[in-house]
């Protein structure tokens, strides 16, 4: 786990630090601000698991609509002025490192690259690319002949893409090769690295599109937020609050709407009662087992714990998981193939300065008709900047170079550049999330992770890596070689127009518990080639309007 | 493998205090320079214009010499920032140093005449220079044109400040009579002032425009993520229409908010500022971090420059009155 550097952030592991009516200000290094405190015999009318692009847009939005919200959070309360580093491993306090099982033919590697474990969620150290869906993809089986349809309109969603990249203020280009037209993104895109600036020759040299990145960093002040100071060390946190992760762009709203923030507090179980309804959640808080009452349970943990949890609440209504008459929960997860290439260059690069992905093409996300697609889905790419451990990490682990190799290798880190994909991966119901014999320390199950590619993934990702490979070399690299990973997690609980096979309606409501909601990653139906972030963001903001029409209408 | 013991980058060689300080020691030896050449010696033969005239171009000229000293430190600290790494870039600052000393100084008509058409036509040929430097290298970047290139690649409007320095030079030569013949029992000088003024009036207003696109353009950049950042594309595009209007019809009504109008540019220039010290400000590190979020921010010369056109376009507007007063 994790080495404490600073004193300040060591003691938020392991003390609540929102409580006594007070939580911390994210703007401050040690200030706080005031918070609604509920008591746990106070039904409020929502509980919500998880406090990311889920959970923390939901609770900011529901308070501001009036509900009452606590919205309890298995990490910490960090405020990044005071406490990230420069450091990538001080970092590795940002993610979800208890043990998990994985397993499945090409078992994926779970923690820093798909799970954040904090007030603010994944979204804390994620990569700030906000990219918006291709409108068809909505409807993926009806219109490209794969996957599911989702129970939402492409139209509908553009409008809550633009709610949520407002409230992030996007940092994107005037005019977006891809896709129907998107309204002007609230700031300006920034000026393109050394690193972008490589995949935007390759893609001039193939003749192919190519975009400065939409980004979820401001190019100029917001707020208490200063402009991005192109440091590079987004992926472990930005220690400046340029970057609009939900902690800085969603949680101080929810506080200032009376939402009570838990930190430190992990749920173990959904109670439901004998006609089946969820009356609240058990969480482990300050070294004991509380129980919050709610008038509506939301679960936001993501892709891997929200399964987890449904799974592990089975009561004698639900032997099987709750919500999982379907048999849907847990199954369906997907990933992101991230496989990439790299390569040498003449000119200096130093890739890690700036956001890392500043650079990004969609072509192939557009394209259906061409001889050399010889598979279903899409995929994006990006220019890259790895932070040097990192690197090195997927140096070793993909080619086994080592010794002076490596060092040979890592002493060319200035003058790399790199393309990686964000490849779409089919729902397969194989792939999925079940509870392993083990326990964690809380005396929960861990989850088990299965994930095995199909032919269609592994046609995409090979289709990439030579495309990309050509890129690369009419951009003037040399000695290229390629790595593969995975990036993201969607689907797990996914929402459909059928309780017979999905989980949640459009609404996110679980078709067997009325007064139970998934809100998160895990309802995405289908992973799509880009990013997932502000889809799971606009999708939240979209049911926290559907929830609040329920209630209008007297059907929650 | 030839570039692995090579990975470091250059540095360059000096801080930015430095060349701030040799950018200050310029600006203080132009100014120095041309406020001795201001008051003409008692001997020396002044150039012949009624004291309107004399006081006009006068204004002209520090709004030249204004202009000259936004150029001077604002070009020094972006050029800084691209670390001089093109020799000409040296010439930008050296150039608006000449340029404030050229504006500085009171024109006489035996000696200093030429040198000073030298200076402001040096500043005028730099400065398209610079327009053509910049161009080019916005248009080598991929994307060329692009929005992203035009944001951040060297600056369009910025040499455009030093042409229109040594513009302004050149046009304050006008109401002065300098280089044409002009004696006071000319009956039709009134006249010749009128036309000099809407001349004038032409030039600051279209100068007005030119800097105001500039501003428009950076401000965009910046998403004018503050409402104050609409004040300088609104107010002064105002004033130059209305120095446009008297330029093609000076009709006395109208002038009072021509002035208005101007007045107000002037002060924005200070107010912009301002306004630019708290961008700064607002910088990660703020002003405590100066030597990095004084490139970063936004730029603290830059606005000073809407004052330098005001007062040339204020010029304008007394040539035009003095021309309607009735003949001495
Ligand atoms: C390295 C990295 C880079 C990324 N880059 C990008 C990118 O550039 N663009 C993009 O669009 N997406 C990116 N993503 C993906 C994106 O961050 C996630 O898809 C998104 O944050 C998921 O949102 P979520 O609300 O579903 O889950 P999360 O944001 O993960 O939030 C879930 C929260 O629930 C909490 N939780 C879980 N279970 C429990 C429990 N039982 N009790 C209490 N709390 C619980 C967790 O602690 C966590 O804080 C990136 C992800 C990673 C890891
Ligand atoms: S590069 Fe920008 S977004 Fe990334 S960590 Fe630095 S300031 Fe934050």
């Amino acid at each position: 786990m994790t080495r404490p550097v600073g004193a300040a952030s060591h003691g938020a592991e392991v003390r609540p630090r929102a409580q006594g009516g007070r939580a911390p200000d994210v703007f401050s290094r040690d200030g706080t601000v005031a918070m609604r405190e509920f008591r746990d015999s106070d039904a409020v009318d929502f509980a919500i698991v998880g406090t990311g692009c889920g959970g923390g847009v939901l609770a900011a939005k529901l308070a501001e609509a009036g509900f009452s919200v606590v919205a309890l959070d298995a990490g910490p309360f960090w405020r990044p002025l005071a406490d990230f580093a420069s450091d990538e491993r001080e970092q590795d306090k940002l993610y979800w490192l208890d043990e998990r099982v994985s397993g499945g033919e090409d078992a994926i590697e779970l923690g820093s690259n798909n799970s954040g474990r904090c007030i603010g969620g994944t979204t804390v150290h994620f990569q700030m690319v906000s990219l918006r869906f291709r409108p068809e993809w909505f409807k993926a089986r009806t219109k490209l002949g794969y996957g599911f349809d989702w129970p939402v309109d492409w139209r509908t969603m553009w409008r809550y893409y633009a709610e949520v990249e407002n409230a992030c203020k996007i940092s994107g280009p005037i005019s977006y090769p891809w896709g129907p037209p998107r309204g002007r993104y609230p700031y300006r895109a920034h000026e393109v690295n050394a690193a972008g600036l490589v995949l935007a020759r390759g893609a001039e040299a193939l003749g192919v599109a190519w975009a400065p990145t939409p980004l979820c960093t401001v190019s100029a002040p917001h707020g208490k937020s200063p402009p991005c100071v192109y440091r590079g060390l987004c992926k472990i946190g930005c220690s400046t609050n340029a970057k609009q992760s939900v902690l800085i762009a969603f949680i101080p709203r929810a506080l200032a709407a009376g939402a009570e923030m838990r930190d430190l507090a992990m749920v173990g179980r959904v109670e439901t009662d004998g006609n089946g309804r969820a009356t609240g959640v058990h969480y482990h808080r300050s070294g004991e087992w509380r129980f919050q009452r709610a008038r509506n349970v939301v679960v936001s943990g993501y892709s891997i714990e929200t399964p987890r949890l449904l799974l592990n609440s089975a009561s004698p209504q639900h032997p099987d998981g709750l919500a999982n008459s379907s048999g849907a929960v847990g199954r369906y997860l997907m990933v992101h193939s991230n496989h990439a290439v790299w390569g040498e260059f003449d000119e200096e690069i130093r890739w890690y300065k700036g956001p890392p992905s500043m650079a990004c093409c969609e072509h192939w996300n557009y394209v259906d008709d061409h001889p050399t697609k010889d598979f279903f889905g899409g995929y994006s790419f990006m220019s890259q900047g790895p932070l040097p451990t990192d690197f090195a990490t997927s140096m070793v682990t993909n080619s086994g170079v080592f010794g002076m190799d490596l060092r040979r290798r890592m002493a060319n880190y200035n003058r790399m550049a790199g393309l990686k994909i964000v490849g779409e991966t089919q729902p397969q119901a194989e792939n999925r999330v079940t509870l392993a014999d083990e326990a964690d320390e809380f005396g929960i199950p861990r989850a088990h992770v299965a994930f095995s590619y199909c032919d269609n993934d592994k046609r995409l990702y090979r289709h990439s890596l030579t495309f990309m490979r050509r890129m690369l070399a009419a951009a003037g690299g040399r000695n290229i070689f390629e790595t593969e990973s995975t990036a993201h997690l969607m689907g797990g609980c996914r929402m459909g127009l059928s309780p017979d096979d999905s989980v949640t309606d459009a609404d996110g409501r679980t078709w067997d518990v009325p007064n139970l909601f998934v809100c998160d990653g895990s309802l995405m139906p289908t992973a799509s080639g880009v990013n997932p972030a502000m889809t799971i963001m606009a999708n939240s903001a979209r049911i926290a309007d559907r929830i609040k029409a329920l209630a209008a209408a007297g059907d929650l | 493998m030839a570039h692995v013991s090579n990975t470091r980058r250059t540095t360059s060689r000096f801080a930015l205090g430095d060349v701030l300080a040799v950018a200050g020691l310029g600006l203080a030896a132009a100014v120095v320079i041309g406020a001795r050449a201001r008051r003409p010696s008692v001997r020396a033969k002044t150039v012949p214009a009624a004291p309107e005239a004399a006081l006009a171009a006068r204004r002209v000229r520090d709004g030249a010499a204004i202009l000259g000293a936004s150029v001077l430190l604002d070009s020094a600290m972006e050029h800084y920032r691209g670390r001089f790494h093109n020799a000409a870039m040296y010439l930008a600052p050296a150039t608006a140093a000449i340029s404030i000393a050229a504006a500085l100084a009171e024109p006489r008509r035996e000696r200093l005449e030429t040198p000073l058409r030298i200076g402001h036509a040096l500043a005028l040929t730099v400065g398209f220079a610079g327009l053509g430097f910049h161009v080019y290298n916005v248009a080598k970047r991929p994307g060329g044109f692009s929005w992203n290139n035009l944001f951040y690649a060297a600056p369009l409007g910025a040499p455009g400040a030093l042409v229109l320095s040594g513009l302004l030079g050149l046009a304050s030569e006008a109401p002065t009579g300098l280089g044409r013949e002009r004696h006071r029992d000319d009956e039709h000088w009134t006249e010749r002032y009128g036309e000099e003024g809407r001349f004038l009036a032409a030039v600051a207003g279209a100068s007005l425009l030119a800097e105001t696109a500039e501003v428009w353009l950076l401000h965009f950049r910046g998403a004018f993520h503050n409402p104050a950042m609409y004040l300088p594309v609104s107010l002064p595009p105002a004033a130059a229409a209305s120095l446009l209007a008297q330029a093609i019809a000076p009709r006395r009504g109208s002038r009072a908010f021509a002035r208005l109008s101007l007045r107000a540019t002037a002060v924005l220039g200070f107010a912009g500022t301002g306004f630019h010290i708290y961008g700064v400000q607002r910088n990660m590190g703020g002003w405590r971090n100066w030597h990095q979020n004084a490139l970063a921010g936004p730029p603290t010369p830059a606005p000073i420059s809407f004052t330098g056109l005001a007062l040339a376009g204020l010029a304008a507007l007394d040539l035009i009155d003095a021309a309607g007063k009735p003949n001495r």
